[in-house]
């Protein structure tokens, strides 16, 4: 197969503001940056409680969180599905198939990263944090705030690991959104379901977006963490 | 004679069924420089992060200008009048002026104050020529001298200082020991855990030694 082609169809594509292909990349890029910024302050918060607070029950927390993480993504979008079906418990809302759906399964990929990230940051933080925020007269939630502070390069990459796995899933996706050209159609259920149809140019246009999109975030998490680079 | 600033009562502290010390009754003057000394191991920071709540475990309590308070439900307003400065001091990874104007944040100080008390708290340990350098960067003499600056700033009642000058070099040395001096003319209540022989010997200094237990006033 001629590669050379479609690869130069796609740089037209991308450069030459095709509609539909921008379309695309928005919808992907808006209904990940909300789903990451709607579950980010829950999921750090209890991230925080989990790697802190001693109570009953948190080890079995934790493990939930940590097996949530390596649920596929397909059966998220199966479970979100059957929620949001017109005969689900949700149903109601009318969300199926529509971004917003999406948004929901994004969000419930997301959550387990964020919360694991946190924990490890948390638990990675000195201990002497906390407590000179305590003896300084911080109170116990200043003093959260501040310990989440010293370890926020852990946090933030928390935030772009959510994110980065959010925006390149495709099996909750394909679920809950359904690839409707023009409404839920985003990068990776055009690339999974489109290419196929023969619409390489498409595809490699697509695809390169998404690695300069994982490769920005990525480039941007280290550029913060050499500026503040200072432990 | 005025009443204590502080009184122990029945401070008892025990690791699984070993008993580290009980102190039935010990005073401490308002206005006085303590040194708390005793071999490795006798409970010199355990007692400390006692009496600065970092402890909720153990037993007893205190009288806090008369006010008494258990240390299994240590009461939120004395973590304003009783400031901890941990051995490795931790300083937080911003800036120096925000690691000083954290606890006077706390305090809800007015920034125009608080820029007074930061500016003066700098000059008193002698870092100015370090007011740009990230925390993290500063030797080990500037961190403990930064750290007993941001505790100074907040002019706590009482101030617990955990082995101020260990892991200093001479000249660190020096200048920490000018500035526990100072406290003490200040007339800052101190208390200095310590094995430095140097500040042990600091004029004005009342030795308290915990050893097996127990804890004496010890004189000269
Ligand atoms: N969590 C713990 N569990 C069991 N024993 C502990 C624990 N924390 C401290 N200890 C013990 O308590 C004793 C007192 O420790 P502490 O740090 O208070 O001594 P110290 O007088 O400050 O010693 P140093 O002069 O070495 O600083 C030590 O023997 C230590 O091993
Ligand atoms: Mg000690």
């Amino acid at each position: 197969m001629d590669l050379l082609e479609p690869t130069r169809q796609a740089f037209a594509l991308l450069f030459g503001g095709d509609p539909e292909l921008w379309q695309i990349i928005w919808l992907s890029l808006w209904v990940s940056v909300a789903a990451i910024a709607l579950v980010a302050a829950p999921s750090i918060a209890l991230g925080f409680l989990l790697a802190k607070k001693r109570f009953p029950g948190q080890r079995a927390a934790v493990v939930l969180v940590q097996a949530l993480l390596s649920f596929p993504t397909v059966v998220i979008g199966l479970v979100i599905y059957l929620l949001l079906s017109r005969r689900g418990p949700l149903g109601s809302f009318d969300l199926l198939f529509t971004p917003w759906a999406i948004m929901v399964g994004y969000m419930v990929i997301a959550f387990p990263i964020l919360v694991v990230f946190t924990i490890a940051a948390v638990q990675g933080a000195d201990p002497r944090v906390y407590e000179t925020a305590r003896c300084l007269g911080a109170g116990r939630f200043a003093a959260s705030l501040t310990t989440l502070r010293e370890v926020r390069f852990g946090i933030l990459a928390a935030v772009v690991n959510g994110f980065g796995r959010a925006i390149s899933e495709v099996g909750c996706a394909i679920m809950v959104g359904g690839n409707i050209a023009g409404l839920t159609r985003n990068i990776p259920t055009a690339i999974a379901l489109e290419t196929t149809k023969g619409d390489f140019a498409q595809g490699i246009a697509l695809g390169f977006v998404l690695m300069v999109v994982a490769l920005g975030v990525n480039v941007l998490l280290a550029l913060l963490q050499g500026q503040g680079g200072l432990r | 004679m005025s009443a204590p600033l502080l009184a122990l009562r029945g401070v008892r502290k025990v690791f699984g069924t070993r008993v580290l010390f009980e102190i039935d009754r010990l005073s401490v003057d308002e206005g006085g420089a303590y040194v708390l000394v005793g071999p490795n191991g006798s409970g010199k920071t355990s007692l400390m992060r006692i009496l600065a709540g970092l402890d909720r475990e153990a037993g007893g309590g205190m009288d806090f200008r008369g006010a008494p308070a258990a240390f299994t439900s240590y009461p939120e307003r004395l973590r304003r009048s009783i400031v901890y400065v941990h051995q490795h001091p931790y300083l937080f990874h911003t800036s120096l002026r925000h690691n000083l104007e954290y606890g006077l944040r706390c305090r809800g100080v007015p920034a125009a104050e608080r820029a007074r008390r930061v500016d003066e708290a700098i000059a008193w340990a002698g870092l100015e020529p370090r007011r740009a350098t990230p925390p993290a960067k500063l030797s080990g003499g500037e961190k403990q001298r930064a750290a007993l600056a941001r505790a100074r700033a907040l002019e706590p009642e009482l101030l617990l200082l955990d082995e101020p000058t260990s892991n200093l070099d001479r000249d660190g040395r020096a200048q920490t020991l000018a500035l526990l001096a100072q406290l003490r003319d200040e007339r800052r209540t101190v208390i200095v855990a310590c094995h430095d022989q140097e500040i042990i010997g600091l004029a004005g200094f009342t030795r308290l030694r915990l050893d097996d237990g127990r804890i004496a006033l010890q004189s000269g």
